[in-house]
């Protein structure tokens, strides 16, 4: 009755969509097999956000998620809500390390102050989310990192590409925010009324 | 005082004043606030203590001394005050 997906070995996303693929296809009871914490991480953030549960058993460095659906309407929101008042509010894509083309020095020097400034905002994003050379700024620029947990504090949901740390190297050098994937972040992006890209 | 900033005359100069801060004091750099607003766009954040550090880093730095300003900053918002510090303060 109940299927067991075997993801083992497989990089992210690969573990989300092939469990979000059970979950469209309205399998109310499934296990997971994974091999890694940050897809054990992507998994139960994906159960929460859909109406399961997701108990965690570990054998050997094999991770066994068994989702179970709890009756809960599927909540897009996450737990810790930003503070920002009802409504869809912004994200901000930051695809890049600095800000606009021309003079490095520049650019990181204007990234930095946006951080800045936005962390000293009342109007703050529902979300800050990284990808490509972006995730340099949470994973190495400590400026950055400084802001981004004053804005985590308020609220504010900071995800973080987990393919390019990976691709980057970087992955250990994370100084604030979640490690995610293509389905959280673009899940983000979707449900904010406007996306500001960096 | 809450804080310190220090302003420049040009872009260039906010650049080279951090490469001579960094790793001498923690700090920050900022938009310049819309209090002060003169020079350039970018300026420095640092805690008093270190005042007098960052004045004989930049006096001992390739910059004149007429490229930069420091203030001492004090409230938030509407109350914020920004008091220049001259070298004799």
């Amino acid at each position: 009755m109940s299927r067991i997906i075997d993801a083992k070995g497989k990089a992210c996303p690969m573990p989300v969509i092939m469990a979000k693929e059970a979950i469209t296809a309205g399998e109310e009871s499934f296990t997971v097999l994974v091999d890694n914490t940050t897809a054990v991480g992507n998994l139960q953030r994906l159960a929460g956000n859909q109406g399961y549960d997701a108990a965690v058993t570990e054998d050997n460095g094999v991770y066994s998620l068994s989702f179970t659906k709890n009756g809960q309407a599927p909540c897009e929101a996450p737990a810790a809500a930003p503070a920002a008042p009802a409504g869809a509010g912004y994200a901000v894509f930051v695809g890049r390390d600095i800000i606009g083309s021309g003079d490095r020095e520049l650019g990181t020097n204007l990234m930095r102050m946006f951080f800045y400034t936005l962390a000293q905002s009342d109007d703050l994003p529902r979300s800050i989310l990284f990808m490509n050379a972006g995730v340099k700024l949470p994973a190495g620029d400590e400026q950055v990192v400084e802001h981004l947990k004053v804005l985590m504090e308020k609220g504010v949901e900071v995800l973080v590409c987990g393919t390019c740390l990976n691709f980057y190297g970087i992955a250990d050098r994370l100084g604030a925010g979640t490690v995610s994937n293509m389905y959280d972040i673009l899940s983000q992006m979707q449900a904010a009324s406007k996306v500001i890209t960096l | 005082m809450d804080y310190c900033v220090i302003t420049f005359s040009s872009t260039n100069g906010a650049i080279q004043a951090q490469k001579d801060l960094k790793g001498q004091l923690p700090f920050q750099i900022m938009p310049v606030l819309r209090e002060i607003s003169r020079g350039c766009g970018i300026s420095v954040r640092f805690a008093p203590e270190h005042l007098e550090q960052a004045r004989s880093i930049l006096a001992g730095s390739g910059l004149d001394a007429g490229e930069y300003a420091f203030y001492g900053i004090s409230g938030h918002g509407p109350a914020l005050q920004a008091q220049p510090l001259d070298q004799a303060g």
